[in-house]
């Protein structure tokens, strides 16, 4: 992807569970920050569910025209229904439980500190967020590619024959 | 359809299935045809969490009433679970491997864990609980876990 078309692409907005005290919940933003800091800074966004509850309109705003990768701490799925409910637009929704059951042996444990199980599953839970960041970059960067082309052709004004 | 014995604490309501038996754990076991099905109670597996996964003893293990037949791990806990039947697993819900949410989803039915052999069912009935018997040891259970918090 070239700059330039970086600079047209909406960031992928990552809003994970605000559980406080369950060990999923941190789960869930461990795995975020280490999208958002570490594995894609450039193209994605953290917004804090706590924000969305709150009705903070910079954090809605933030949801305008970006799509938005939630991770849930539990079956309630808080972060995907306040999306939802804030007109975002969930493309993927996560749940820790559902990736837990596929990396069986790091099981999490701990809350304000999880254990190494807990960082090993919020890593590999990052890499499948990333994963489907990455997904969603390059469908943007086919879009724009695609618009700047047909930009290009219209200017040049071609002429037939 | 089974009916059910029915309460509502706090914001919790759990559901006791009339058509089978129970031990005080709350792991049932219900006759069909020649096999005992098995499985958990709903106020076992609500008070258990989601469950992350569901081990059973593999078939062909004789177990004794009161041994080990499974362990579930839950978003909580790990819990061995007490055999209410003795006898041997004959067949293992395969549910329990790809789909162990099904607990949660459905106990009294996609959610059992195993069907075994008993030995002597009329032996196993006089140790297990009937549905009413159940009922108001769950429901002393339950208030109690709400007034501890």
């Amino acid at each position: 992807m070239t700059e330039n078309n970086q600079d047209n692409l909406q960031k992928v907005v990552i809003v994970p569970c605000s559980g406080i005290g369950k060990t999923y919940g941190t789960v869930s933003r461990e795995a975020a920050y280490d999208v958002t800091e570490d594995l894609r800074p450039d193209q994605t966004q953290l917004v804090a569910l706590s924000l969305l509850v709150l009705g903070d309109e910079s954090a809605r705003a933030s949801l305008v025209d970006s799509p938005a990768v939630t991770i849930d701490g539990c079956k309630l799925a808080c972060a995907t229904k306040m999306v939802q409910e804030c007109g975002g637009n969930v493309v993927k929704d996560f749940a820790v439980l559902d990736v837990y059951r596929r990396y069986k042996q790091f099981k999490p444990q701990g809350i304000a500190e999880l254990n190494a199980g807990g960082y090993k599953l919020a890593e590999a839970l990052a890499e499948e967020v990333a994963a489907v960041v990455d997904g969603l970059v390059d469908e943007q960067d086919t879009l724009v590619r695609d618009l700047l082309i047909r930009s290009d052709s219209s200017s040049e004004g071609g002429s037939y024959g | 359809m089974p009916d059910f014995l029915e309460t509502t604490i706090d914001k919790f309501t759990f559901k006791v299935s009339t058509d089978r038996y129970y031990n005080d754990e709350g792991v049932w076991a219900q006759v069909r045809a020649n096999r005992v099905r098995i499985g958990l109670s709903d106020f076992l597996q609500q008070r258990s969490g989601d469950v992350a996964f569901a081990e059973v003893k593999p078939e062909g293990t004789q177990v004794a009433y009161g041994d080990e037949i499974a362990v579930i791990e839950t978003i909580k806990v790990n819990i061995s679970l007490s055999s209410p039947v003795k006898g041997i697993v004959v067949k293992v819900n395969a549910a329990m491997e790809t789909a162990p949410e099904s607990i949660n989803q459905d106990p009294y039915g996609e959610g059992w864990l195993a069907e075994m052999e008993a030995d002597d069912w009329d032996a196993d009935l006089t140790r297990l609980l009937d549905p009413q018997a159940y009922f108001i040891i769950m429901k002393a259970e339950a208030e109690d876990d709400v007034k501890k918090g």
